[in-house]
């Protein structure tokens, strides 16, 4: 409950630390903000490049649905990677000035939830320029997103508390990050899993979501809400056990930056 | 609020650092070192206990590495003590090295913004206050550049200005006036007057022991981690000389 109470008092540096992060992160590029276009599309580009060109995958109308996966992905990865970074980078501030430091994974992860939010207009282009078209199940495209975010703010703690005393996480984390997405079913479909190797897919929550978002956009159904509630289970355990690794860590964070 | 407030009680606090002799930050080095991760205790303060009360001035003295420092950053609960505890009651800003928090790409204005949101205030607090820290600062036009074209000079200007119109129930500052021409200086010491004047709560680290005897109503000299005497200015600062020199 104190956590509600410090981000209410500290809410103008919530929103100043996000508007810093969504427009300072292209601030000094020519292209600005269309980067946020730009880099998923050559990434959709390569992907279905290599996949539906070279590797001649079997799936429908490759591209759309490679675009409703990778899209997701790059939210999570980038939550990931930023929010490993976060405490580092904002060093010089946490060694001066007191705040609650929680406010630096959730801002970036909301601000890379509104970079997101901003690139599901990709998917949007996709699907319906890709012949596919819209149905009013995209609508639950913001109940997924929610579970996402919470998945998200719950990895974000884990990560950014431990870089600080394991420095060699951040390198690690980008490894693991690329193991993660061919072991989520992004690029592939997750029937083609062999049985004994879908528990990999299945102990992953992205998956999950994953599958929601094709759901909505590629397959235009309901999500399958059984799988959803076990993502957003998964994600209250992780912000339950990163709320505590974080609070337990953040008292040595000014003497160990 | 009651005149006889405590703003900030300390008790009973020990704090130490880990000082690594050489120390494995990676994994490499960790694995292959793991044996060699020597660290030594160095305890900076020692059952330290004191009250501050609502308005008062109070100076930390000492020679460098008696922990005046540490005892300033405990207080703004950047570090937490391994032992004891620290209470304080009321808004707190404070000033321990300059710049804290700007970023330096933005503006001094959008700086001002960041900078005082980290104390607290919402965007409407800062509004109000805005012309008033731009005035302060004496940045003029150079308020719409960004931070990194600034001199330090401005820098600190700018700091200052911010965190002195926060309206904090409490001023913690280290050492900062040391930077910055005659002028700002006498500036700064002059709404310091008037903040106290107001019934602030100031707490000082410094070496100008005449600031001190001008200001502050209160002097603490620490000696290697513990008070050695806490009184009035003069005699405080009157043993000190006497013992350091």
């Amino acid at each position: 409950m104190n956590l509600v109470k410090d981000l209410y008092n500290y809410r103008e540096l919530l929103k100043t630390n996000i508007k810093k992060d969504v427009g300072g992160k292209y601030k000094n590029s020519v292209l600005g903000v269309l980067w946020s276009f730009i880099n998923p599309l050559l990434q959709i580009a390569v992907y279905a490049l290599v996949f539906q060109v070279i590797l001649k995958s079997d799936i429908d109308n490759y591209t759309v649905y490679l675009c409703c996966g990778l899209i997701p992905w790059q939210y999570f990865s980038s939550v990931v990677l930023r929010g490993a970074a976060t405490i580092i980078d904002n060093g010089n501030i946490i060694k001066k000035v007191y705040f609650p430091r929680e406010i630096l994974p959730i801002s970036v992860v909301t601000s890379e939830g509104v970079n997101f939010l901003i690139s599901t207009i990709i998917i949007l282009g996709f699907v319906i320029f890709g012949g596919i078209g819209l149905s009013w199940n995209v609508l639950w495209y913001f109940l997924i997103f929610a579970i996402q975010f919470i998945v998200s703010i719950g990895v974000s703690f884990i990560v950014s508390s431990l870089t600080v005393y394991f420095r060699d996480l951040q390198h690690l984390l980008g490894i693991f990050i690329q193991l993660l997405f061919y072991a989520t079913p992004i690029v592939y479909a997750i029937s083609s899993v062999p049985a004994g190797l879908q528990w990999i897919v299945k102990i992953n929550p992205m998956s999950y979501l994953i599958e929601g978002y094709r759901a909505i956009f590629y397959n235009k159904t309901m999500p399958d809400f059984q799988e959803l509630l076990i993502a957003l289970a998964m994600g209250i355990v992780l912000c339950i056990i990163g709320y505590f690794i974080f609070k337990k860590l953040e008292k040595k964070f000014a003497e160990e930056l | 609020m009651a005149k006889e407030e405590n703003r900030i009680i300390v008790e009973h606090v020990y704090k130490s650092f880990d000082i690594y002799m050489d120390k494995a930050n990676s994994l490499k080095e960790k694995l292959l070192f793991w044996n060699r991760n020597k660290k030594e205790k160095r305890e900076v303060l020692k059952d330290i206990n004191l009250t501050i009360k609502n308005g008062e001035a109070v100076g930390l003295i000492g020679v460098n590495g008696s922990g005046k420092s540490t005892l300033l950053k405990l207080m703004t609960k950047i570090i937490y003590p391994n032992k004891g505890k620290i209470t304080t009651n009321g808004k707190l800003t404070s000033l321990l090295e300059l710049g804290a928090g700007f970023h330096p790409d933005f503006s001094g204005r959008e700086n001002i913004y960041f900078n005082a949101s980290i104390f607290g205030l919402t965007k409407k607090q800062i509004d109000e206050r805005l012309d008033n820290i731009i005035e302060f600062s004496e940045l003029g036009a150079y308020i719409d550049n960004p931070v990194r074209t600034y001199s330090s000079g401005m820098y600190m200007r700018l700091a200052f200005a911010v965190a002195i119109n926060v309206d904090a129930d409490i001023l913690l500052v280290d050492e900062v006036l040391a930077v910055g021409d005659q002028h700002f200086q006498e500036k700064c010491i002059a709404k310091m007057k008037e903040l106290k004047e107001q019934g602030k709560t100031m707490v000082f680290v410094t070496h100008s022991l005449g600031t001190v005897k001008d200001f502050c109503n209160r002097a603490i000299w620490l000696n290697q981690g513990e008070i050695q005497m806490d009184g009035e200015p003069e005699p405080v600062i009157d043993a000190y000389l006497k013992a350091t020199t």
